[in-house]
């Protein structure tokens, strides 16, 4: 368990949770409807407070469940993109004939991995983001590209160091 | 660790060059060694790189797809459904009605652990069990639902002009006689088998390829493959369970069991042979299978070893 000292900001967050858990639990699951990820969303609400800066958990126990709420919502949203995301892979791999399609370990594995390629990439602009999707997952090299998205290759070379280097700052 | 962006830059166009053909290995071992930070970007480089490969291979154009849709244009669409549900809250359900301009038709599709109530053109009902995927196609001549995976739960409408309501699975075709039917596609089964359940009214149930058609009356279900329908039987009363949310069981072999359960949870759910015939008896509620396992665990000799959030196996204690 966390150390519990006064004045530590684990001890303002485990009163936090004490308080107000099972009320952003109620929440959740309301949001939610028929999914079942409440609780582990209302275990990352509170990760992400004990991360907060402390000008931030002093708002987050001035107004708590406006705060943890806000925190729950912006989760709830990134949950809806991941099941967009797992949606729209499962309808890909729906359209293998039987004998290519992946197992279910190799789905989770590529799943996984296009959930954090998705992350890196967030907030690129289109063209750079369909670039780089082109060369990495498509596998189509610099000049077909540049081809297609009828640009120069020197334009292409920008679009992925531009993506790149977001996703080598955004790596975890 | 934070990576400063003009080393980051540095770092992505070594990786250009790399990609590029461009690459003098030398120069760049050179810049690695220049500076700690250079060696730490190179390592995050490397990361990413490693990110990818795992998406890349036989799969990789598959993946992009997935990306492409759900970025964007699917992005958008995902906050507004979320949207959408805060603002209707329904109780276990997300009720979507079809708007009066698709003209009739409609995909429909659920995640892992989504169910989805949906009302229909004319008025009927329609819910769309976990992982499942339909097409709604009112035409002038019948009302067809094309359901290519998982389960739905029908109450159907009397239609105005008299068409016919049809369910259309890889294996045959349900027609409703009356009103209140599940159909669910079973591609665990060996060869692949469709379920109809009737609750009300009646169903004729009609293997693709020809063969005799079964009629299915209230409180009776039937199977059929794709070659042949099976006679009709007294309908499970525990197999509907999934309408109210609840996973029934009753003495229920637990590898069944969790395959069954594993079908409303994102990610994997194993069941390790040596426990996979103990029996399972309860009621659980499928918008809690974290809850379901820990009843499980505490019940019977069995251990939950989670690996990651998303990868959970069942084995002996």
């Amino acid at each position: 368990m966390l150390p519990a000292s006064p004045l530590t900001p684990t001890t303002d967050v485990a009163a936090l949770y004490g308080d107000h858990h099972s009320w952003l639990l109620g929440w959740l699951r309301r949001k939610l409807g028929g999914a079942d990820h409440a609780a582990d969303l209302a275990h990352d609400t509170f990760v992400r407070v004990l991360s907060a800066q402390a000008r931030q958990r002093e708002l987050a126990l001035r107004e708590p469940r406006a705060y943890l709420s806000t925190i729950a919502r912006n989760l709830l949203i990134s949950h809806a993109q991941r099941q967009a995301l797992e949606r729209a892979w499962l309808e890909a791999v729906a359209q293998l004939p039987i004998p290519l399609a992946p197992s279910p370990e190799q789905r989770l594995i590529v799943l996984e991995a296009l959930h954090q390629i998705d992350a890196l990439l967030d907030g690129l602009p289109p063209r750079v983001r369909e670039a780089f999707l082109l060369a990495q997952l498509d596998g189509l090299n610099y000049a077909q590209i540049a081809d297609r998205l009828d640009v120069t290759d020197r334009t292409i070379k920008r679009y992925m160091a531009q993506a790149f280097a977001q996703c080598i700052q955004l790596m975890p | 660790m934070t990576v400063d962006a003009r080393i980051a830059h540095e770092a992505a166009q070594w990786l250009v060059r790399r990609q590029a053909g461009e690459c003098d290995d030398g120069a760049l071992a050179r810049w690695r060694a220049a500076d700690p930070r250079h060696e730490a970007a190179w390592q995050r480089a490397e990361q990413v790189l490693r990110t990818l490969g795992r998406a890349q291979g036989p799969h990789g154009a598959l993946g992009a797809q997935a990306l492409r849709r759900a970025g964007g244009a699917g992005r958008r669409a995902a906050t507004r459904l979320l949207v959408a549900l805060i603002v209707a809250g329904p109780a276990g359900w997300a009720a979507w009605r079809l708007a009066p301009w698709a003209g009739g038709s409609a995909s429909l599709r659920t995640a892992t652990g989504e169910r989805r109530a949906i009302t229909l053109p004319d008025g009927g009902h329609l819910l769309l069990d976990t992982a499942s995927a339909a097409d709604i196609a009112y035409g002038g001549e019948t009302r067809r639902i094309v359901l290519h995976q998982g389960a739905i739960d029908v109450r159907t409408a009397p239609d105005a002009a008299g068409r016919p309501f049809l369910v259309q699975t890889p294996q045959g075709t349900a027609r409703a006689l009356g009103t209140h039917f599940t159909v669910r596609i079973d591609e665990r089964a060996s060869p692949p088998a469709t379920r109809v359940a009737v609750a009300e009214g009646a169903v004729e149930l009609r293997p693709l390829h020809g063969g005799g058609a079964v009629r299915v009356d209230a409180g009776q279900q039937a199977r059929t493959t794709a070659a042949a329908a099976g006679p009709a039987m007294p309908r499970d009363p525990l197999a509907g369970g999934w309408t109210e949310g609840v996973l029934y069981a009753e003495k229920m072999p637990l590898g069944d069991f969790i395959a069954e359960l594993a079908r409303y949870r994102s990610g994997l759910l194993r069941c390790d042979p040596a426990v996979a015939a103990l029996p399972v008896s309860g009621a659980f509620q499928l918008r809690d299978t974290d809850a379901a396992l820990a009843a499980l665990a505490a019940s019977l000799p069995v251990r939950v070893e989670r690996r990651t959030r998303w990868w959970v196996s069942i084995g002996p204690r």
